[in-house]
C-alpha cells in the first residue's frame, strides 16, 4: 500500500482546519441590535461611500436597483440584509 | 308620446354603450401596457464607464550625469482612455451575469465575463473570467469615475490578474463588526522566459491551479474602516519545462478608511503588494543567454483625499487628492528599477458619478537593471499634467 506523502497530510490538515474555522465563524456570525436597527438610508450613506459617492435614488428604476444591488454586493461584499435594506431605500 | 319616450331612452342607452365600449377599449390597452412593463424573471441593464482626457509629458533621461529632455502630449492619455459599457443580466433574484467589453489602448478587450449565483446569505458562487480577489484596488477602486486621480497607482492593478476559474465570496455580520471573504481557484499566472508573469490565460500552462484569497474585516459598526489581507499561490512554470516547479507566491495588504468629519469627507486608501517567484535561470531577450536574479517585486500606494461636503455651492463639489506610490522590480534583471511617484489632483464632481479631474504626477525611475545584460542603467523623470473626464454610463 502506498504511504500518503507528508505534504498531502499537511494539506489535508490545513483544509480541515480552514473548514472548521470558516464553519465556526459562520455559526458565530450574528448581527448586533445596534447594527440590526440601522435603516436603509443609514446603510446607503455608510457603505456606498466606502468606494464611491452615494448614488442618487433617481438614477435607476426600482427593477434596475435590484440588479445594481446584486452587482454591488459582488464588489463591496456587503451582507444580504444590508443589500436588501439599501435597495429598498433606493427604490422608494 | 310614449313612443317618443321609448325612442329617446333607446338613443341614450346606445350612446352609453358607445361610451362604455370606448372606456373598455382604453382599459384593455392600459392592461396591455402594464403587462408589457410588469417585471418578469429576466432583467437587462447597461451601465459601465467612459474615461477620456489629455496628457502633457516632460521626460528627462539621465545617464552618467548627462541629461536629455523631451516634451510630448496626447489626446487622449493612452494609459487611461477607455469606453467600457457593462452589461448586466439578472435572472430572478439568484443569478447575475456580468460582461464588460472595453475599447482602450489595447484595442477591444474584455474586462470580465462571469456568472454569479447568490446561493445563500453570505455565499456567492461565481464562474467565468473575473478580477481576482487580491487587494481591493483593481476590483473596487480602479474605475475612472471612482478613482480620485487620473492615473492608477503603478504596480498595484498590474499585479492583480483577471483570470478564468471559479470563486466563492460573501459578507457576514460579526456582532458590531463585519467580515468578508473571497476565495478563487483559477488557471493562474504563467512565467515568461524573462522572469515576468502573464495572466488571463484561457488554457492553463500546467496542471496546477492557483488559489487566491482575501479576508476583510470592518471593525467599526459604521463600516468606516476596512482592512484586508490577500494571498495568491500557485505554480507558474510550463508543464514539462525545466521551470515547471517554479512557484509564484503573492501577498497583499489593503486599508480603506472613509469618514465624514464634518464638514470634511476624509478618504484614505492604501495597498501593499509583494510578489515572489522562484529563482531559476531566465532568458535575456537581447541575446538569448540565461542568467538568474532574485525575482522579488513589490508595490505600495497610500492615498488621501478630502472633500468639503458640508460647504455650499461650488465648493462642495471639489475634492483634493494626493498619492504616493512605489514600485520596485527585481534588481540585476533586465527590467529592474526602483520607481516612485507623487501625484496630486483637484477634482470637480458634476454629479455623484461624473467627474472632471486635473492631476499632476511626478515620476522617478532609478534603474537597478544589470549593466552586464546591456540594460538601461540611468534615471528617468517624467512630469505629467492630466486633464480627464470620467463618467459612469
Amino acid at each position: 500500500m502506498k504511504r500518503p506523502k507528508f505534504k498531502n497530510i499537511s494539506l489535508l490538515i490545513a483544509t480541515a482546519f480552514s473548514i472548521f474555522i470558516v464553519v465556526s465563524l459562520i455559526d458565530s456570525c450574528k448581527v448586533s441590535q445596534q447594527v440590526a436597527a440601522k435603516s436603509g438610508a443609514q446603510l446607503w450613506a455608510e457603505n456606498c461611500q466606502r468606494c464611491h459617492n452615494t448614488p442618487s435614488p433617481s438614477t435607476f428604476s426600482a427593477e434596475q436597483w435590484e440588479t445594481i444591488g446584486l452587482h454591488m454586493q459582488t464588489r463591496a461584499l456587503i451582507t444580504d440584509d444590508e443589500r436588501k435594506k439599501i435597495v429598498d431605500f433606493l427604490k422608494q | 308620446m310614449l313612443l317618443l319616450i321609448i325612442l329617446q331612452q333607446t338613443a341614450i342607452k346606445a350612446q352609453q354603450t358607445v361610451v362604455d365600449s370606448s372606456v373598455l377599449d382604453r382599459i384593455t390597452e392600459l392592461e396591455k401596457q402594464v403587462s408589457y412593463k410588469k417585471s418578469g424573471e429576466e432583467h437587462f441593464l447597461v451601465v459601465g464607464v467612459a474615461t477620456m482626457g489629455f496628457a502633457a509629458y516632460k521626460t528627462t533621461n539621465t545617464i552618467g550625469g548627462i541629461a536629455s529632455t523631451s516634451k510630448t502630449n496626447s489626446f487622449p492619455d493612452a494609459d487611461n482612455f477607455e469606453f467600457s459599457p457593462m452589461l448586466l443580466w439578472r435572472h430572478g433574484s439568484k443569478f447575475l451575469m456580468e460582461f464588460e467589453p472595453s475599447f482602450n489602448n489595447n484595442g477591444l478587450s474584455v474586462n470580465w465575463a462571469d456568472v454569479s449565483y447568490f446561493a445563500a446569505p453570505g455565499l456567492i458562487i461565481r464562474a467565468g473570467y473575473f478580477v481576482l480577489p487580491f487587494g481591493t484596488y483593481a476590483k473596487r477602486e480602479a474605475a475612472g469615475w471612482i478613482d480620485k486621480l487620473a492615473t492608477d497607482p503603478m504596480g498595484i492593478a498590474d499585479m492583480t490578474p483577471t483570470d478564468y476559474g471559479v470563486e466563492v465570496e460573501g459578507g457576514l455580520p460579526l456582532g458590531n463588526m463585519k467580515m468578508n471573504y473571497d476565495l478563487a481557484l483559477t488557471n493562474g499566472n504563467q512565467l515568461n522566459p524573462d522572469g515576468t508573469l502573464t495572466n488571463g490565460n484561457i488554457v492553463d500552462n500546467n496542471n496546477n491551479k492557483t488559489v487566491t484569497g482575501r479576508l476583510g474585516l470592518l471593525p467599526f459598526s459604521n463600516s468606516s474602516l476596512e482592512i484586508g489581507v490577500s494571498g495568491m499561490f500557485g505554480k507558474v512554470g510550463d508543464q514539462g519545462a525545466l521551470v515547471q516547479n517554479t512557484s509564484g507566491n503573492l501577498y497583499a495588504f489593503d486599508l480603506n478608511y472613509v469618514k465624514t468629519l464634518s464638514p470634511i469627507l476624509l478618504n484614505i486608501k492604501s495597498q501593499y503588494n509583494i510578489q515572489n517567484i522562484g529563482n531559476v535561470n531566465y532568458l535575456n531577450p537581447a541575446d538569448s543567454s540565461t542568467y538568474t536574479f532574485n525575482n522579488h517585486t513589490s508595490s505600495f500606494f497610500a492615498q488621501c483625499s478630502i472633500r468639503p461636503v458640508g460647504a455650499e455651492g461650488f465648493l462642495k463639489n471639489l475634492e483634493l487628492a494626493g498619492r504616493y506610490t512605489t514600485f520596485n522590480t527585481p534588481s540585476n534583471s533586465t527590467f529592474g528599477a526602483n520607481q516612485h511617484s507623487v501625484t496630486i489632483g483637484l477634482d470637480y464632481w458634476l454629479n455623484w458619478r461624473s467627474v472632471f479631474k486635473i492631476t499632476y504626477d511626478s515620476y522617478t525611475n532609478n534603474s537597478t537593471a544589470s549593466k552586464n545584460l546591456g540594460a538601461f542603467t540611468g534615471t528617468t523623470n517624467i512630469n505629467t499634467f492630466y486633464l480627464q473626464f470620467s463618467i459612469q454610463l
